[in-house]
């Protein structure tokens, strides 16, 4: 049963959905980055929503007092006068009030209900008020027509109410001081103050993107250093991964992936250690069953008993063949990296040692009824030297010539050679069998295929002669010969 | 020929023995690296056979030892091992010839023979009809005798000595003059010529391998 994670009944789940918000296969530095300065950039409106606010309740007050402070003053040039009201309102100080265009500045006098006196009827009316309280300044917004030029546009203004007494004891009336003053200075310092606030805010903020930024990058490197380290080798090399001046976390990364590389590469070890034991094992009685076949075939009583002979042969056969696949599974072992590894590089002359591998083969090839030889080349020839593991490359020389006398058949006929083409050494090991058809020349490469089911072979031959020489930085493939006849091409890097 | 097999396997030892026998040879078995170092130290033996993974003592001990003792004593060894580092390491221990199991028996012979024909090099060979006496410097067929010039002889010496094995240009030059400005190869098959004639009706026959150089054959 697939276990649910408890984050699933949750609505993080949408959350984790959303790209870029998780991990998952993005890029680590633009999650970090994201998470980094997302909570930043909240954090930025936040503080400015909030300075906004404030700015707009520090203005409100200090305009709201001036607001008073205008609305005393023109109370104060109301004086009762008997039953009336004397205004001393000098036209200059109403000029001076409402001068400034930006800044309208409206007032009414009135004694409610609704008796104008003196300003600007249009004066928003307070909110009604049960039993306002007498000299008291009452707030509000209210909008007001422009009465310069448009009459339609409106005008937001902030009010001050005061109600004051006069009259006699006997009589009491009640006079209305409103101060209108339009909103639009007040919304352009809160505004002002804002900017202020937010502007060095949003540099701070881009500035501390871009140290974040450069920081995760800083701190990612060794992750990146480590991709590349691991990109860059050979799949099957095993040596631990070394990194230098790693944080804590990369080194813990690399520390398991190196716990890891060990224990892989253990277990290729025991593996290579069972073959190459298990093959060594099976040597001993592989050579007793083919001494006592060989000996039972020598025998006068089997000799007699065709049958009985035949059968013997096929015994014979078996554990010839099966000694081979023993010696071709060792070879193989031998040839992978791990080993390979082990063995010196040296310097050698590859047209010797062809020489010497193809006149080693000679009897068996005359034993198999083949003319086996080598191209005719001067003694005085220029050497052709390759660099790589002497003992290997004869294993893969051995292996061509071993296989085309297995395959080219009785009365044909090899050649041996090796030429200089280039920067490369090519030997050639060239028969006049029956060939190889075109969809079998790549596909005999592979550990245990096989294009015929004649001769002895285990189907392992032309593998190993791969492992061997792509591990010598060579090449090796099967060609058609005209009229009739198979070659096998190797190229391997000349040396001086 | 006195042959001392040590080889512990029981059935490897026991075909091996009777092929030995059957191929003219006198053979001792011997199953473990004690009995085998005693048999050799004590007794007289042409040639030991030694398989490396013995009981008791181990086969490069024994082999140690041995030639030690008898330095001129022919040693074959036998191994299941056949990476390179025991190679040399057998070799170094005094091993004459190597062979790795498992092994066609007619090779196990043919090893033995040609390992002693170089250790009893001044011996009389008998090949074919072909007699070779080292030591008197002669040679006959059918008891004619053979008139053979200096590089006639050091020719069918080499192709004798190394016989089941091709005799390549570069060894016969050798063979001729250790100067290598003397050593010119574009005789060689003057005389393979000259020698094909005189070895006429010898049952002994010199085969060109293209390219390589030239083997010993002997009609049976």
């Amino acid at each position: 049963m697939r276990q649910t994670s408890w984050l699933s009944w949750l609505p993080l789940r949408a959350l984790r959905r959303v790209p870029g918000l998780t991990p998952g296969t993005r890029s680590l530095q633009r999650h970090l980055l994201l998470w980094l300065l997302l909570p930043q950039l909240v954090l930025w409106l936040a503080a400015a929503s909030f300075t906004y606010q404030l700015a707009d309740t520090y203005t409100n007050r200090a305009i709201d007092g001036s607001l008073s402070t205008a609305s005393r003053a023109l109370a104060r040039q109301v004086k009762p006068s008997g039953s009336g009201l004397l205004i001393d309102f000098p036209r200059a100080a109403q000029d001076i009030i409402e001068a400034d265009p930006d800044d309208r500045v409206f007032y009414m006098v009135s004694t409610p209900p609704g008796e104008f006196i003196l300003g600007n009827s249009q004066v928003p009316p307070p909110p009604p008020i049960a039993e306002p309280r007498l000299g008291q300044p009452y707030l509000y917004d209210g909008t007001v027509h422009d009465p310069g030029g448009d009459s339609r546009r409106e005008v937001n203004v902030r009010v001050v109410a005061l109600y004051l007494a006069y009259g006699e004891p006997g009589k009491p009336q009640r006079m209305l001081v409103q101060v209108a003053r339009s909103r639009a200075s007040r919304e352009e310092l809160a505004q002002q103050i804002l900017i202020d606030t937010t502007l060095p805010l949003s540099g701070l903020i881009v500035l501390m993107s871009i140290i974040v930024w450069g920081g995760i990058r800083g701190g990612l490197a060794p992750l990146a250093r480590l991709r590349s380290v691991v990109e860059s080798r050979a799949p099957n090399d095993l040596a631990p991964v070394r990194l230098e001046a790693a944080p804590e976390e990369v080194r813990g990364l690399a520390r398991a992936l190196n716990a890891l590389l060990a224990e892989v590469r253990e277990n290729v070890n025991t593996q290579k250690r069972f073959i190459s034991d298990a093959a060594h094992q099976l040597r001993t009685p592989l050579a007793g069953l083919k001494s006592q076949t060989e000996l039972a075939l020598a025998s006068a009583t089997v000799g007699a008993d065709p049958e009985l002979r035949a059968r013997l042969q096929r015994v014979h056969e078996s554990a010839t063949r099966s000694a081979h696949l023993v010696s071709q599974l060792l070879a193989l072992a031998r040839a992978e990296p791990e080993a390979a590894m082990a063995q010196s590089r040296t310097r050698f002359d590859l047209q010797r040692l062809a020489r010497e591998v193809a006149a080693e083969q000679v009897p068996h090839a005359l034993t198999a009824g083949i003319d086996l030889g080598s191209e005719d080349t001067d003694a005085a020839a220029a050497s052709l030297c390759v660099l790589g593991n002497a003992m290997l490359i004869r294993e893969a020389v051995v292996n061509l010539i071993d296989n085309a006398i297995r395959y080219a058949g009785r009365g044909a006929s090899i050649t041996v050679g090796v030429h200089g083409q280039g920067a490369q050494a090519l030997l050639f090991v060239e028969d006049t069998g029956p060939g190889l058809p075109e969809a079998d020349r790549e596909r005999v490469f592979q550990r245990f295929a096989r294009a015929t089911h004649e001769g002895n072979g285990c189907g392992l031959g032309l593998a190993i002669v791969r492992e061997i020489v792509e591990r010598s930085s060579g090449s090796v493939v099967l060609e058609p010969v005209q009229p009739q006849g198979l070659r096998a091409v190797v190229r391997l890097p000349l040396v001086a | 020929m006195k042959l001392l097999l040590a080889e512990d396997d029981s059935i490897l030892a026991d075909a091996l023995a009777a092929s030995l026998k059957a191929s003219g040879f006198d053979v001792e078995v011997a199953s473990n690296g004690a009995v085998a170092e005693y048999l050799l130290l004590r007794h007289d033996f042409d040639i030991g056979v030694l398989d490396l993974g013995l009981p008791l003592i181990d086969g490069l001990t024994v082999l140690k030892k041995v030639r030690a003792a008898k330095p001129e004593l022919p040693m074959m060894v036998l191994t299941a091992l056949d990476g390179l580092e025991q190679r040399v390491a057998g070799l170094n221990a005094g091993a004459d010839d190597y062979l790795t199991k498992p092994f066609d028996f007619p090779e196990l012979e043919a090893r033995i023979r040609a390992l002693l024909r170089r250790t009893h090099g001044a011996a009389v060979q008998l090949t074919g009809l072909l007699r070779f006496d080292r030591e008197a410097r002669r040679a006959t067929v059918d008891k004619t005798p053979l008139e053979l010039s200096p590089r006639e002889w050091t020719l069918l010496d080499l192709l004798l000595t190394q016989r089941d094995h091709v005799v390549t240009k570069e060894q016969i030059v050798q063979g001729w003059t250790p100067d290598p400005n003397e050593q010119n190869p574009g005789s060689i098959e003057v005389y393979i010529h000259r020698l094909r004639r005189k070895l006429d009706g010898s049952k002994v026959s010199i085969r060109t391998v293209r390219g390589l150089g030239y083997l010993l054959e002997v009609e049976v």
